[in-house]
């Protein structure tokens, strides 16, 4: 690996913002996209370490026939709207389908036997579910548990980062790619 | 130390609201004069100023700026004053940083905010009390200010108690460390402060509401607007997430799991249209 250039340089990162219902995509190596506070949403990071593009999609709840007017309007709200757009959107940057890593993070659980509120549960498996059908698998995951989530992709390298509410510490969910 | 005794000395807690009782019980009075309301609320200069400017923010849609608190309740109507009440008086006790419990500067409100207009839009398309509904939403972790300095350094042990093999809520674990847990002492400043029964009894029992009755339906507004908060993301600290499900609220307001997602949509649609909502940092 030669030195980082200037845009790798987390002094100059760009970082951008997706809110809930959000996607971005980018191949701008000065980029970080990140998403905060998931709950029970999903962060969906995918990249493309051969041609550096990449995004991210914070979808809320799995299953957009509930309300088809806001999946129009908003398809990333839902994962089976968002995940689609998601793609479209990156494959118009050059990402190939073929080379795509994919994280997923947040669907934060209560402790619901009955599975009544845990929306959490159903925005994975809707997930799981497209991405079967699609023959795509997951790399790396944080996905569950009693916390909320904010996740982070840098363009430049493909790494993703997240952070665990309540605690100061970012961790590194994926290394990212040398060129 | 007794509940009574940790209340009293919590510095942090906001001096007793008393208007916001007073206003409740002048909201639900068929012929009030807007002059005695007014009256009321001016007797705080501060608060009035700072109810004025939020009125003249841009997401209540007034046409040109107004002055005077009378005119401002003709233009808006005294329910969304009362609202814009709530939410000044409350807003700086409820925005400190809770350390005991992992919640950063501005994230006790941001949640508390989103969990009443959550409880305030399901009470709507409910036919209940929407104001109600919206003050024991933004008032339900209120008793996690006076528990909060209990809580500090205990992490390891609420973890102990929330990831073992019989996985307790918060709330349990609150009560296992403390000998007692925030909803009931939240229950109890409510009491304290002169607030109706109902809304005493639905903080009380925010995280099991078919304790509430007679007063369940509210219980389990706040309990359904408080997890639905939590969902699209206005939850912070240690372990927010170890919350029981209670498929009785469910039952209780005759509403399903779609009828959730339905909300969780309206909630975050609501929050994104609202100007003067500040994100707390993550």
């Amino acid at each position: 690996m030669g030195a980082p250039s200037l845009s790798d340089l987390s002094l100059f990162e760009q970082k951008v913002i997706v809110g809930v219902g959000g996607l971005a995509v980018s191949t701008n190596r000065g980029e970080r996209i990140t998403t905060y506070s998931l709950g029970s949403c999903l962060g969906i990071t995918i990249y493309d370490p051969v041609s550096r593009a990449g995004g991210m999609l914070h979808a809320m709840l799995p299953d957009s026939s509930i309300n088809a007017a806001k999946a129009a309007s908003q398809p990333g709200m839902f994962i089976d709207s968002g995940l689609p757009a998601l793609f479209r959107a990156a494959y118009k940057i050059g990402l190939d389908k073929t080379r795509v890593r994919i994280c997923v993070v947040g669907g934060a659980q209560i402790l619901d036997q009955g599975g009544f509120f845990n929306i959490g549960v159903r925005n994975y498996e809707m997930l799981k579910k497209i991405l079967n059908e699609h023959g795509l698998a997951i790399e790396a995951e944080e996905v569950g548990g009693l916390v909320s989530r904010t996740v982070s992709l840098n363009i430049a390298t493909g790494e993703v980062r997240l952070k665990t509410s309540g605690q100061a510490s970012e961790t590194v969910l994926t290394k990212g790619y040398l060129s | 130390m007794t509940m009574d005794q940790l209340i009293n000395s919590v510095k942090s807690l906001p001096p007793a609201p008393k208007i916001l009782p007073q206003l409740l019980e002048l909201l639900n009075k068929d012929d009030v004069h807007v002059e005695r309301i007014v009256d009321l609320i001016a007797l705080d200069p501060a608060l009035t100023a700072k109810v004025i400017q939020r009125c003249n923010s841009t997401s209540f849609g007034m046409s040109q700026p107004v002055s005077d608190l009378s005119v401002a309740m003709a233009c808006l109507g005294f329910n969304e004053i009362y609202r814009i009440v709530t939410t000044v008086i409350l807003e700086s006790s409820l925005g400190k940083a809770q350390n005991g419990y992992g919640i950063g500067e501005g994230q006790l409100w941001e949640h508390s905010l989103v969990a009443a207009f959550s409880s305030r839009m399901l009470a709507k398309d409910l036919g209940m009390d929407e104001n109600i509904a919206f003050t024991a939403g933004l008032l339900h972790d209120i008793g996690k200010l006076v528990l909060n300095g209990s809580m500090e350094g205990k992490l390891d042990q609420i973890l102990e108690q929330t990831e073992g093999p019989e996985p307790k809520s918060l709330l349990e674990a609150e009560r296992e460390l403390l000998g007692m847990d925030h909803s009931e002492v939240g229950g109890r400043v409510l009491e304290k402060w002169k607030f109706p029964t109902a809304m005493v009894s639905a903080v009380r029992f925010h995280h099991a509401p078919s304790d509430a009755r007679p007063d369940e339906q509210l219980a389990a507004l706040v309990y359904t607007g408080d997890l639905v908060a939590h969902m699209i993301g206005y939850c912070h600290g240690h372990q927010s997430f170890a919350v029981r499900g209670r498929a009785d609220a469910l039952e209780i307001l005759e509403i399903t799991t779609t009828d959730i997602e339905l909300l969780s949509l309206k909630t975050a649609t609501l929050v994104s249209e609202t100007s003067w909502f500040n994100p707390a940092t993550p």
